[in-house]
């Protein structure tokens, strides 16, 4: 009798320990696939607050860099202002533009917290739903792609970013349209991979990789990176292709987040599509 | 009374300076420096198991409520404190701890210290990482991970310890 009493008091403690484990573990799973709130992340008002505050120190230690990386945007966004252009062609009168509409709108945002070393790596923004921005839209800096947004509260927002396991955006080589998934190993945070492309296709060295805007999340040609080594995968017909970001995650503090204005219109459509399985 | 004020300022202090400081620190290699298994090894021992469990669970909880890790700590804080019991009972002195003793580099040394926390570290560090990567195929990367990260942990705790806490052993 007395031994059973110690052995279920000792197993009283494991199973304490096992609920409280379970809690966390599930809490960690979940979260990473789909997010079930916002209480315990970066994006709730306390914790936000806090980043604001860590962010005030420490966004003046890359200053420079991302001064000069502003300026660089600056004079490529000035070279296409119309005073710095002159009129070449005067037989052609300028209409105005009805063939083109605006789909894709951009949002500035801030990254107040980051990591890059994780296995998977979450950033948060300073803007949140009162700026417009939701889950699944696209996160862009003026270097390449970001990631996507993964949550979002009244002033804050996280960003599951490429730098996690499976981001799984659609990319194509830009010369000759070969696409596949982006993913990431989560060895370094300046390299990246591109999985699922059938290995009777051609690919180059250092050729550029870039979005394919397939999903309507980003745009098509927001670059990603360029081709560092293309392997065999062992056993199946296709590419392992192992690609350098062209942005350092690292330093990033500028992003903007893209809303895309006709999503609704090519869900819509998309929706029509006859499933064949059923 | 001042043991509960002591560790409840503790509590909060390591949360800012794992969450702030050495969470924000990237030394590359997946090096992470943990020294938040401090605060659970220097919990006194006499405290009750459940307790330590619930106020480790809240402790990692906290932790990842400032670092986007959905549990990732509360994991980790929570087996190691499961643990601490057994591996105190495997690594007591001869003639037992002292009763109310603080296991801190001052009482009890820096080779029992170091000893009983890299056990811990290895533990914490092995769980967390695996599973964070969680994936068999990782699995040396994982192990990497763990043996790097371990003496840095470990320098940076007794640093800790001998920047902030008072010696007193011999009193």
């Amino acid at each position: 009798m007395r031994n059973l009493i110690a052995f279920l008091k000792r197993f009283r403690i494991f199973i304490v320990f096992a609920i409280l484990q379970g809690v966390a573990l599930s809490s960690y799973f979940t979260n990473l696939s789909f997010p079930r709130s916002q209480y315990l992340t970066t994006a709730s008002s306390l914790s936000g607050k806090m980043m604001e505050i860590n962010n005030d120190v420490t966004k003046h230690f890359n200053l420079a860099y991302n001064n000069r990386k502003l300026q660089y945007e600056n004079i490529q966004l000035r070279r296409k202002l119309a005073q710095s252009n002159i009129k070449i062609d005067n037989g052609v009168i300028k209409i105005n533009d009805t063939i083109f509409q605006q789909q894709y709108d951009y949002i500035p945002t801030t990254v107040l917290n980051s990591t890059v070393h994780k296995r998977n790596n979450y950033f948060t923004l300073n803007a949140g739903k009162s700026s417009g921005i939701y889950r699944g839209m696209g996160v862009i800096s003026n270097n390449g792609v970001v990631g996507i947004i993964h949550t979002s509260s009244e002033h804050f927002s996280i960003v599951k970013t490429v730098l996690t396991e499976n981001i799984n955006i659609d990319v194509m080589v830009e010369k000759t349209g070969v696409y596949g998934l982006l993913k990431w190993s989560g060895k370094s945070p300046k390299i990246g991979t591109v999985s699922s492309i059938s290995n009777d296709l051609s690919l180059k060295k250092w050729s550029e990789i870039v979005t394919r805007g397939g999903s309507g999340i980003f745009p098509k040609g927001i670059p990603v990176g360029k081709i560092k080594s293309i392997k065999t995968v062992e056993g199946k017909p296709l590419w392992d292709v192992e690609i350098y970001f062209s942005e350092k995650y690292a330093k990033l503090q500028n992003v903007y987040v893209i809303k895309n204005l006709l999503i609704k219109e090519q869900k819509e459509i998309e929706e029509t599509i006859p499933n064949e399985n059923e | 009374m001042i043991n509960i004020v002591k560790h409840s300022i503790r509590f909060f202090a390591f949360i800012f300076v794992q969450a702030f400081i050495f969470n924000q620190l990237e030394i590359g290699l997946g090096i992470q420096i943990m020294v938040f298994p401090l605060f659970i090894f220097l919990l006194p021992i006499e405290l009750n198991i459940f307790a330590l469990m619930v106020v480790s669970f809240v402790f990692g909880i906290s932790i990842d409520y400032f670092s986007n890790t959905y549990g990732l700590f509360a994991s980790s804080a929570l087996l190691i404190a499961y643990l601490r019991p057994f591996l105190f009972k495997f690594l007591e002195p001869r003639d037992g701890f002292l009763p109310g003793a603080e296991l801190s580099i001052y009482q009890m040394g820096y080779g029992w210290f170091s000893t009983a926390f890299v056990l811990i570290l290895l533990i914490n560090n092995f769980w967390f990482f695996l599973i964070e990567q969680f994936k068999w195929k990782e699995v040396w990367y994982i192990f990497l991970k763990t043996l790097l990260s371990t003496p840095l942990s470990l320098g940076a705790s007794i640093l800790i310890q001998m920047a902030f806490f008072k010696n007193t052993s011999n009193k």
